[in-house]
Order: C-alpha cells, then sequence, then structure tokens
C-alpha cells in the first residue's frame, strides 16, 4: 500500500507533465484547428535555457523562470508570426501550416544539437529532491513542485477561458472564425497569443521535467507524442481534459509496470494500445466539449 | 521566334562551356588520388547527427588524434596514414553505403565506432569484399558471433568480460539474489542479455528483471518492483544517460540501499555532471587506468595537442587505430590477406585501454581481442570517478 | 498502358547504369531507387487521397520481416514467402485501415504514429523470431533456378520493382479510382453525394499503397542481407514527407525529384556544410511551405511559365485549382 500511495506521487507528477504539454497543444488547437508537433521541441528548448541560466550562469531560480516564461513568449509568438500567420492569411490548405511547423520541428531540434553538443545537460531542481512526506503520500520535492505549478497554470487556464473576456474571445474564435472576426475580435491576435502561450506552458513542461530526466536533444519527440495521447484521452474540448488525459495516461503507464504480469519490453506498448483504443472507441476523448462545436 | 532561339543558343553555349569546365575539373580532381597514392588509407564510419553521436564522436576523436601521432612520427611503412571519415547518421543502412565507399577509394582497414546494429549492417559488405573491419568501442558481444565474419574484429569491452569483472568484484560478497535494470536500446538490451547469463552461470538468482522505456519521464514503478523483490544488489545494463539518470535518481527517492553495480557506460564522465550528487558509492566497470604508465602518457599528449582532458572513450578509438597500425606494420605491405592475418596474429599489444598488465590479443582465431582481464572496477567517491579498486576476473 | 516503348526505354537505361558503376555507387543507386518507389507510394497515400499517415515505412519493415523470416525461421522457399508476406502486410493493412479511415486528418496520423511505434515494441520483444533488437541477418537470396542474383542483377530487380510501382500509381492516378481518392479528399460530402464510396476508397488506398510499400521492403531485406528494428525507426517517416512536399506534393515527378534531392544531397552536402543537413531539410521545408506549395515542381512550372505563354496557362489554371483546395 505504501508502494501504491509513493507510486501515486511519481505518476502524478509524470501525469502532470504529460498534462501541459496536452495544454500547450489545446491552447493552440482550439482558436486555429492546428495540431503543433513542435510543442515538444519548445519543451526542449526550454529545459536548455535552463541549462544555460539555472546552471551556468547560476541565476535563483525565480529569475531564471521568469525569463524562462518571457522567452518561450517570444518563441511562440515569432513562431506563428513568421510561419503559420502568412499561411493562415495566404488561405493555404488547413495541412499546410502543420506541415510548416513539423519543418520547425527539425529546425528547433538541430539548432540545439549544434548550439550545445550531444551529450545530456543538467537542469536543477526548484528545491532539490529530497522526500517530502504528506500524510500517507510520498514522494520528491520536486514532483510537488511540478504538481504545484501545474495545477496552478490550469486553474489560470481555466479563470482565462472560463471567467475573462479575452478567454471568451478565444472560444468564439474556436466556434467560428468568420463571426468572431465581425464582432471585432482580432483573429490575429488571438492566434498570436495562443502560439505564445502554448510555448510557454510546453516550456514550463520542459524545465520541470528536466531535472529528472536531464536536458537532451532528443527529449522533444516522446513528449510531443505522450502529450498528444494525453490529449486524445481527455478531450480536445475543455481544459481540464487535458490534465485528466496526462493524469490517466501516467496512471496507466506506471501502475502497468508496477503491478501487471506483463514483461517490460511489451509494457511499452500499454500507452500505445491505450492510444488506439481511444481513438477506435471515443476519439473525441473522455470529457465532452461545452456547447458550440466538438 | 528568332530573338527566343538566339537566346537558347546563347544559353546552350554558355552552360556547354560550364560543363566542359566542370569536366575538366572533375577529371583533375579524380586524377589526385592517383598523385596521393603514397598515403595508407583507414576507414573510419562514425555517427556525427544521430543517436550515438555522444559516443562515437569522442571515439573518433581519439582515433583522429592517433593518425596525427602516427603521421607526425613519420607514418607506417614509411607512408603517411590518411583517415577516411565517413558519417552514417547512426542509421545501419547508411553504414553498409559508406563502408562501400570506404572499400571503392581504397581502405585497407575499417574502424566502424557508430551505432552496434549500424557497425553489423557494414560488416555485410567487409565480408563480401574481405576487407579488415574492426570496432573498437562496441560492446555488444552479438557482432562477432552473430555473422562470421573473418575479416572483423572487435576490440570494445564486451558485456560478458565486463559482467564478469564485476562478479569476480563481488565474489566475496557472495550474492545470491540480484536485480537487472536496463532501457530499450539495442545495446542495452544486449548488455543486459549478457550480464544476465553471466549472473546465471554463477548460480546468482535474478529476482527481478525491470527495464525503462526511453522518453519516461520516472523510473519509479520499476524501482519500486525491485525494491519489493528486495535483491541484494542492483545491476545496471543500460547504456542511456536521461534513463540511467532516472533510475539513479529513483534509486534516491526511494530509499534504496543495496549497492549498485553498473556497465561501462557508467564510467563516460557525462553523469558527473546530469547525475550530480547521485553517483556516490556507484561502482562501475571500466577499462581506462587514469594511473597507467601508458595512459598518463597518452593523457599528457591528448592534452598538449587537442587541448581537453581525455576519457576513456578518446582511448577506444586511440587504441584502435595504433592497433591497425601495428597490424599494417607487421603484415609489411598494404594487402588486405596479409594484413588480415597479421591482426588475427596480433599478441601482447599494450594499449591506453584497460588495467596494468592487460594485452590485446587475438588468441586461437578469436576475434574479440580486449584482454578478458583488462577490465578494472572502480568506485565512485562522490561525483568523481575514484580510483581502481579492483582488477580483472580472478 | 498506352505506349509500353518509354517504360522498356527506361527500364533499359536505369538497368544499365547499373552495370556501368562501382559498388559503392551501386549501393547509394539501390537505396536511391527504393526510397523513390517508398516516396511514390507515399505520395499517391498523403498527396493524393489526402491520408496523413505515419505507419508507411512500418509496412516497409514489415514486408521485409515477413519475407527473411519466412525463408529463415519458417524455412520456405523463397516465392512462397514473398506471397505469404505481401498477403500479410495486406491483411495488416486492411486491418489498420478498417478502423483507422473512419478517423480524420490528425486522428489518423496519431493512429498511425502508434502504429508505427507498437511496430517497433513488437520487433524488439519479438525474440526468435524477429531476432530482438539485434535483428536478423545470416541470410542471402536463395538462388532461383540455379542463378545467383547479385550485384547489379539484384540492382535490375530493383529498378523492376520502382518502375511497376510507377506504372501502376499513375494508371490509378489517372484512373477513376484516381478521381475518387481526389474528391475524397478535397471534399468528403460532395464526393459522397456524387456516388464515391469514401470509406471504401479511402481504405483502398490505403491498403494498396501500404502492400507496396512491403513490396519494396521485400525487396531491401536482400540489399544488405540485414533487417533490425533501428533501420525501420519514426525518423524516417517525417524524411518521406519532407522528400514528397519539397518535391512536390500531389505529382509522382514531385515524389521521384524529392527522393533523389533529399536522399543524395546528405551524401554531397557532407563536405560542404558538416552534417547539418537535418537542419538544412527542415528549413527548406518551411520555406517550401511558406512560399512554393507545389514544391519544386511548382518552382519548374513557374520557370516554364516564364518560357512560354501555353505553359503559363497551365501555371494559373494550377493555381486555381490550389486556392480553391
Amino acid at each position: 500500500m505504501n508502494d501504491f500511495l509513493e507510486l501515486v506521487v511519481g505518476a502524478t507528477a509524470s501525469g502532470c507533465i504529460y498534462a501541459l504539454v496536452a495544454l500547450a497543444y489545446l491552447l493552440i488547437t482550439r482558436p486555429t484547428g492546428i495540431i503543433n508537433f513542435a510543442v515538444g521541441e519548445w519543451a526542449m528548448m526550454a529545459a536548455f535555457a535552463g541549462v544555460v541560466m539555472l546552471n551556468q550562469w547560476d541565476w535563483p531560480y525565480p529569475v531564471g523562470m521568469a525569463v524562462m516564461v518571457a522567452m518561450m513568449f517570444v518563441v511562440g509568438w515569432m513562431t506563428e508570426r513568421l510561419t503559420v500567420r502568412p499561411l493562415v492569411e495566404s488561405g493555404a490548405p488547413p495541412l499546410a501550416p502543420i506541415l510548416a511547423l513539423l519543418g520547425m520541428l527539425v529546425v528547433f531540434r538541430e539548432a540545439i544539437s549544434i548550439g550545445f553538443g550531444p551529450d545530456p545537460q543538467a537542469v536543477p531542481a526548484a528545491f532539490g529532491f529530497g522526500r517530502l512526506e504528506w500524510g500517507l503520500l510520498a514522494g520528491s520535492y520536486q514532483s510537488f513542485f511540478i504538481i504545484a505549478c501545474t495545477l496552478s497554470v490550469f486553474a489560470m487556464a481555466w479563470y482565462f477561458f472560463e471567467r475573462t473576456l479575452h478567454g471568451k474571445s478565444f472560444e468564439a474564435v474556436a466556434i467560428d472564425r468568420r463571426a468572431a472576426a465581425w464582432m471585432g475580435i482580432h483573429l490575429g491576435r488571438v492566434t498570436a497569443v495562443s502560439f505564445a502561450m502554448g510555448a510557454v506552458v510546453a516550456g514550463l513542461a520542459g524545465v520541470l521535467a528536466a531535472p529528472n530526466v536531464s536536458a537532451h536533444y532528443l527529449m522533444g519527440m516522446p513528449l510531443a507524442i505522450q502529450g498528444f495521447t494525453a490529449l486524445v484521452i481527455g478531450g480536445v474540448g475543455r481544459v481540464e481534459g487535458a490534465l485528466l488525459g496526462g493524469l490517466i495516461l501516467a496512471f496507466a503507464e506506471q501502475m502497468t509496470v508496477r503491478y501487471a504480469p506483463v514483461p517490460p519490453g511489451l509494457a511499452m506498448g500499454v500507452p500505445l494500445v491505450l492510444l488506439i483504443l481511444f481513438l477506435l472507441v471515443r476519439p473525441t476523448g473522455l470529457l465532452p466539449a461545452r456547447e458550440g462545436r466538438t | 521566334m528568332t530573338h527566343r532561339r538566339f537566346f537558347m543558343s546563347l544559353h546552350t553555349i554558355q552552360w556547354t562551356r560550364r560543363a566542359w569546365h566542370t569536366v575538366l575539373l572533375s577529371a583533375l580532381v579524380g586524377a589526385l588520388p592517383a598523385l596521393a597514392q603514397n598515403t595508407i588509407k583507414i576507414g573510419m564510419i562514425t555517427d556525427r547527427v544521430g543517436p550515438a553521436k555522444p559516443y562515437a564522436e569522442p571515439v573518433a576523436a581519439g582515433a583522429t588524434f592517433a593518425v596525427k601521432e602516427i603521421n607526425a612520427r613519420g607514418g607506417i611503412l614509411g607512408r603517411q596514414v590518411e583517415l577516411m571519415v565517413e558519417d552514417d547518421q547512426g542509421r545501419p543502412d547508411v553504414s553498409a553505403t559508406a563502408a562501400r565507399k570506404l572499400v571503392d577509394a581504397g581502405a585497407v582497414f575499417i574502424l566502424s565506432v557508430s551505432l552496434t546494429p549500424a557497425t553489423q549492417q557494414a560488416q555485410t559488405v567487409t565480408l563480401e569484399s574481405k576487407t579488415p573491419h574492426m570496432t573498437p568501442s562496441n560492446g555488444g558481444d552479438t557482432l562477432t558471433t552473430q555473422v562470421n565474419n573473418p575479416n572483423f574484429w572487435q576490440t570494445g569491452p564486451l558485456g560478458s568480460t565486463q559482467i564478469a569483472t564485476l562478479l569476480s568484484y563481488a565474489a566475496n560478497r557472495n550474492y545470491k539474489r540480484v536485480a537487472l535494470i536496463t532501457e530499450n536500446s539495442d545495446l542495452g538490451q544486449l548488455t543486459n542479455r549478457f550480464f544476465k547469463a553471466g549472473l546465471e552461470k554463477a548460480g546468482i538468482q535474478i529476482v527481478a528483471e525491470e527495464m525503462v522505456p526511453r522518453g519516461s519521464t520516472s523510473a519509479d514503478a520499476q524501482m519500486q518492483k525491485i525494491r519489493a523483490a528486495n535483491p541484494e544488489a542492483l545491476f545496471m545494463t543500460g547504456v542511456v544517460t536521461p534513463e540511467n539518470t532516472l533510475i539513479l535518481r529513483s534509486y534516491r527517492q526511494l530509499g534504496l540501499k543495496m549497492p549498485i553495480l553498473g556497465n561501462y557506460n557508467l564510467s563516460v564522465p557525462v553523469y558527473t555532471s546530469v547525475a550530480k550528487g547521485l553517483m556516490d558509492g556507484v561502482t562501475f566497470v571500466d577499462a581506462f587506468d587514469p594511473n597507467k604508465p601508458e595512459t598518463k602518457r597518452f593523457i599528457e599528449a591528448y592534452k598538449k595537442d587537442v587541448g581537453t582532458e581525455p576519457y576513456n572513450l578518446n582511448g577506444y578509438g586511440y587504441d584502435g587505430v595504433m592497433l591497425v597500425a601495428d597490424a599494417i606494420r607487421r603484415a609489411g605491405a598494404v594487402d588486405k590477406d596479409k594484413v588480415r592475418e597479421a591482426m588475427q596474429a596480433t599478441k601482447g599489444f599494450v594499449g591506453v585501454m584497460g588495467s596494468s598488465g592487460a594485452q590485446y590479443g587475438f588468441a586461437d582465431g578469436k576475434r574479440t581481442g580486449f584482454d578478458t582481464n583488462g577490465m578494472v572496477v572502480r568506485v565512485y567517491e562522490g561525483d568523481k570517478q575514484g580510483k581502481v579498486v579492483h582488477v580483472g576476473v580472478k | 498502358m498506352k505506349r509500353t516503348w518509354p517504360w522498356l526505354l527506361a527500364l533499359v537505361l536505369l538497368s544499365g547504369v547499373a552495370f556501368a558503376m562501382g559498388s559503392y555507387q551501386n549501393d547509394v543507386y539501390r537505396k536511391l531507387l527504393l526510397w523513390i518507389t517508398l516516396a511514390l507510394g507515399y505520395n499517391f497515400l498523403f498527396g493524393i487521397a489526402g491520408q496523413v499517415a505515419f505507419s508507411h515505412f512500418s509496412f516497409y519493415g514489415l514486408g521485409a520481416y515477413s519475407v527473411v523470416i519466412g525463408i529463415t525461421y519458417l524455412g520456405w522457399p523463397l516465392p512462397l514467402a514473398i506471397l505469404v508476406s505481401a498477403a500479410f502486410c495486406m491483411a495488416v493493412a486492411l486491418l489498420v485501415a478498417i478502423p483507422a479511415t473512419r478517423l480524420e486528418g490528425f486522428y489518423l496520423a496519431l493512429a498511425t504514429l502508434a502504429f508505427a511505434q507498437l511496430f517497433i515494441v513488437l520487433l524488439n520483444e519479438g525474440g526468435q523470431v524477429t531476432g530482438g533488437t539485434g535483428g536478423l541477418a545470416n541470410y542471402r537470396l536463395p538462388d532461383m533456378a540455379g542463378f545467383r542474383i547479385t550485384g547489379p542483377a539484384y540492382t535490375v530487380v530493383i529498378v523492376v520493382l520502382m518502375l511497376s510501382t510507377l506504372a501502376i500509381l499513375l494508371r490509378l492516378d489517372r484512373s477513376h479510382f484516381g478521381r475518387a481518392c481526389r474528391a475524397a479528399r478535397d471534399n468528403p460530402e460532395a464526393a459522397a453525394a456524387m456516388g464515391v464510396d469514401v470509406r471504401r476508397t479511402r481504405i483502398l488506398a490505403y491498403t494498396l499503397t501500404s502492400t507496396l510499400a512491403g513490396l519494396a521492403g521485400m525487396v531491401y531485406a536482400f540489399v544488405d542481407n540485414t533487417v533490425n528494428p533501428t533501420i525501420f525507426g519514426l525518423e524516417n517517416v517525417f524524411l518521406l514527407l519532407f522528400m514528397i512536399i519539397i518535391g512536390g506534393i500531389g505529382r509522382a515527378a514531385g515524389a521521384v525529384v524529392g527522393a533523389v534531392l533529399l536522399y543524395l544531397l546528405p551524401f554531397v552536402l557532407s563536405p560542404l556544410i558538416g552534417h547539418h543537413h537535418a537542419l538544412v531539410f527542415g528549413l527548406v521545408m518551411v520555406l517550401v511551405v511558406l512560399f512554393q506549395p507545389k514544391g519544386l515542381m511548382g518552382v519548374w512550372d513557374a520557370l516554364l511559365a516564364r518560357r512560354s505563354p501555353v505553359a503559363r496557362n497551365h501555371v494559373d489554371k494550377g493555381a486555381k485549382v490550389q486556392a480553391h483546395g
């Protein structure tokens, strides 16, 4: 039982990382319909920013995080401006931005690989890795930190979409672009902000995951796939869906490894099978979208 | 109409002239090798962009340094050595193509320092073309057994040698029940297989065997399973840094206390920076004794020439080239058959890698040359790699 | 096929070249031909049928592994192994296509991505049968009627494969099926209203192109006489995607141009820009999507248009179609 409770914390932390990546996809997909696979590489870039600012330059953690957030905001904004906006404005087919972003995925990854070399690099944790016991649950400081950060981010995202006018404008764009434009909503700005926020959230995922795993230039792809899986499971329609999907995925993965009598190599296939099942049986995910378009 | 035809013909003239220039230039460039026929060509296939890059590039650097040293001392058989480097991008099919290119370009020996499956695939070419081929760094045991290639040798530290050395070190602990943990790369699985075989041969029971897939964010589930099985020691057979770091992190988090014995991947210095605070007390097997006189000399020479302090990966590449040079010298000619025979006859060669007294040799038709007694066991003290605490398999 | 002589001429020329080249160039040439074959199939699936699938390369691997397992582990004669492997690829493709084609756009992409990863996991865990992580080696093409096909003669086999694939796909492209695929891609509702069975068309397109990829895989198995999971990894599908986008999506010529360029360029560029060709490809991909979505073939068309007013007419028509699409 102790094992289970301990695993709960770890699995929740992993689930939060997946949830953040899923949220990054969601923030971009909702208003624009564009699937941005490059979110994994954004996470990786932020992790390396963490290497430079927190490790090499030894800045205090909050400062480093703040700068990282600002940096990723700019990266997201620029990506949208340079590679997505021209396509949307010229009326290109919806596949085109997705392809352009796949190209950018490779560009980001190679740029980091050239800049930092092939070896993994260390990123410090916010409060170190001491063990924290909280009632019956136990885990590392970093795990609790990840959970706390994620919950805050999701709370902010929920508040943004549910309670603020800006957030409602996102929803409006998601439901009907043209009508939203006629209502005076600036489409370009909504898209740019969605990309920028998506980049920030993805970057956060990277910086939170890297202390455990190290920052290395191949870390983007697995995160992108796991995040996408979480999104599919939870449902694209609601912010809470991303969180739910991430947690379900992480728990399925880790509980299978821990308790299922399956050889370790095949246990890897469980999240894949889960994904395929979801896609076949319930592609809209577990949480239905709110009224309006699915 | 005539206007256009005129422009087109002008264009044609320009194009023809350009084509001629290209032809002449290519002929000249093609003739250059003939002018430089005095070099001895050694080919090297490395990975500059793919997943093996962190491990292949340092080995390649060591090899390049060795060639430089040889040439500075007058070369081999009075001729300078030309190292032809090909990048297989970590892709096995490109590795085979690269091998063909090297063979066609006249390489008398090919060194493979990339991924294990890439080295495997390149063997198809060296088997067919009867070109001497060696890996100085790959440690997968099946490279010499899966395909019967008399032109291929392996001087990297074998998984079987690693486990034998670790077991000999731990002999007095009398382990009866141990656990294994790895990841899902090709070499990780291979190393795990041979560690398992070594343990089973020694009559030790494996109570847990876990695998952390690449891309994982946590190894807690696997480590909990291991904790539940209560082994006396944990053998780490994975070769990928992020996953090994996760394992070490989990180990501390879960409060595990059993000794960790790691394969030679844990000897690579990247862990001291990435897994800071996690390495203390970790035992690992290595092939690099910095206090050996030959090694000391190598470290100084490398530092002076290249500027950075070398470590074990560089040493593998260095020894590889030196072994090849030695074989060519003994063969007396740049003839593939003679070089093959000379290589097979290598005996008692002392290199930079290995413990004091370790020798490379391919006795009795074996094609694995690293001294089975030549690995050392070291323990991390804090974040630094400590002294050698045990040598060989006795 | 209206005229067979261009095909025969192509066969003779492309095969003849093989006999004039050394073993290294032959190797590059063979692998290039295989990539062209794959690109042609993927172009049909992605460009013409509009299905964003990441499983193409996995069928390549499936074909390769099946035929090798057939002749080694199961000890079958080569013709039987080939037939059974082809049937197996077809069966698996159907198994994937039937549920997957219900999904649209990125869901299909994700499902096929998951399938591709699952394929690698199964290969790694296949133990004796698949050779696990080390793969299978130690086999070669069995002698046929006393003849051993090696060297440039085997290159001819690959040329035949490539040309057959091209012929089949061109034929399909220009047929009713090709039009149905495009209709299903552009506007499924309208297509259904016009009597096209959208679901069936999609399933057929997927199964057909995947089986063709499997056949290419069978031929590949005897090029290096080694198969292992690393060869068939996920990165290759991205390269395939880049090839057809950069070459010119939806056109066979585009697939050929893209495959030739992206396969050969690393070999040529290595001495110049070192090893960062992936960066170059990514950048070119982005530039192509932004500025010339019709890829290099679009650039070629534009150049031709500048020369001759007739061609300019074609380009304008093409541009109009594109704006609607």
